[in-house]
């Protein structure tokens, strides 16, 4: 019996081995790593020659890429040319932490619903637009029909003098966010949506902040300072 | 622009990635790509195929930036293997044809003064010559079994059973 186990053993430690070091031929590569997925022990055994053999990648010389190579991964991860513009659609990290909106969404439609003097005509969707470091929410957007929404301040930002908040949507299934025009701190804004396709679940807001008129390219290219995505009220 | 290994926290720039800071990705770049590029052209040995490669690797760090686990591993560790696993997968599909016609200096028989100290290092030096060249070739080179055994002149079930009875004794020598 112990002979058996140790024989498997060796067994998964061998294709570890060779997966590793690369000797293994492109179809038990691809088993390899599709066990990888769900197989702890060929993991473990993996990481371990992973870790083994690491040191002899210094054997090969580092070479500088070719210049435009940056440029050229910068330009697949997203439209962007400024540093600080990551493209807000593709941050991923951020999606997880605004499921949280949509309780958030519930709640303070409740309080609006309480203390504020909404017009209030059963919105269909409601998003609600998060600060996206600490969550803490910042404006609400109600939506009682499907062609305009209303951006409605849940208290007053405080906006550099040389700059400007531009408030912006991406549908689901959308190349590329939409400039819905520059937001006032503290304002409520009507924003007509007859020029786009009707709302729709996970649609994304945003607003940027971005120069006195606005991105100059049409994207959002200034850091987010509220974010969140709609969620339908029923 | 490429610090020592020791000042650069790996870890932390792949936990930016994973938040959606690009400029951490870019400068994993600047940090790692000259090292990176220097792996994948050894293994593929045409410039534009590692550009290649090295762009995939980098979209697969970000993307997976998120699912790294300091428990399996370092963080340069990581994207070290998955930048070689994508050159490795890229080898065995395209099947090289001329693995002899090498642009590049060869592994010599001396290892680098850099492995030296290193544990691999003193467990290579007590294979047989061949054995340890067939490591060097698979690991460095991306020979496959073929291409080793066309490069050292020995039969082809030779090679495989150096290079496993090798990897036994690196194994049983590195614990």
């Amino acid at each position: 019996m112990n002979d058996e186990h140790d024989g498997a053993q060796d067994e998964l430690d061998t294709l570890a081995a060779e997966y590793v070091l690369g000797t293994l031929a492109a179809g038990p590569r691809t088993e390899v790593e599709q066990r990888l997925g769900h197989d702890a022990e060929l993991r473990a055994a993996v990481d371990a020659w992973e870790q083994r053999l690491e040191p002899l990648g210094a054997l090969a010389p580092a070479q500088a890429p070719s210049a435009g190579l940056w440029r050229r991964i910068e330009r697949s991860l997203g439209q962007s040319t400024a540093p600080d513009s990551t493209s807000w659609w593709n941050r991923l990290a951020l999606w997880r932490g605004l499921s949280a909106a949509g309780l958030a969404a519930t709640l303070i439609l409740g309080a609006l619903l309480l203390i504020r003097e909404v017009p209030v005509s059963t919105p269909s969707y409601l998003v609600v637009l998060v600060a996206p470091l600490d969550k803490s929410p910042g404006w609400v957007i109600q939506a009682s029909d499907q062609q305009s929404i209303r951006l409605i301040p849940l208290g007053v930002v405080e906006v550099p003098q040389d700059k400007a908040l531009q408030f912006w949507t991406k549908g689901k299934d959308w190349q590329a966010p939409v400039s819905l025009g520059l937001v006032k701190p503290g304002q409520t804004l009507q924003v007509p949506l007859d020029s786009l396709p009707p709302l729709e679940s996970e649609q994304l807001f945003e607003l940027t902040l971005e120069g006195p008129n606005g991105s100059a390219t049409g994207k959002p290219t200034g850091p987010i300072q509220f974010i969140g995505r709609a969620v339908k009220v029923l | 622009m490429t610090l020592p290994e020791h000042l650069f926290d790996y870890e932390a720039h792949l936990a930016a990635c994973a938040r959606g800071d690009r400029q951490a990705l870019q400068r994993l770049y600047q940090q790692e790509g000259p090292r990176l590029y220097g792996v994948l052209l050894r293994l593929v040995r045409e410039p534009a195929v590692a550009e290649d490669l090295l762009h995939d690797a980098f979209l697969r760090i970000w993307a997976g930036a998120g699912s790294f686990d300091a428990q399996r591993g370092s963080a340069r560790g990581w994207i070290f293997s998955v930048t070689r696993h994508l050159a490795l997968n890229d080898l065995r599909k395209r099947q090289r044809d001329a693995p002899q016609s090498v642009l590049l200096e060869e592994v010599g028989e001396g290892l680098e003064a850099s492995l030296q100290s290193t544990r691999i290092y003193q467990c290579l030096e007590q294979l047989p010559s061949e054995r340890r060249a067939c490591i060097l070739h698979a690991y460095v080179d991306g020979f496959s079994h073929a291409e080793i055994a066309a490069k050292l002149g020995a039969p082809l079930g030779t090679v495989k059973g150096w290079v496993k009875r090798s990897l036994v004794a690196l194994r049983e020598c590195l614990g």
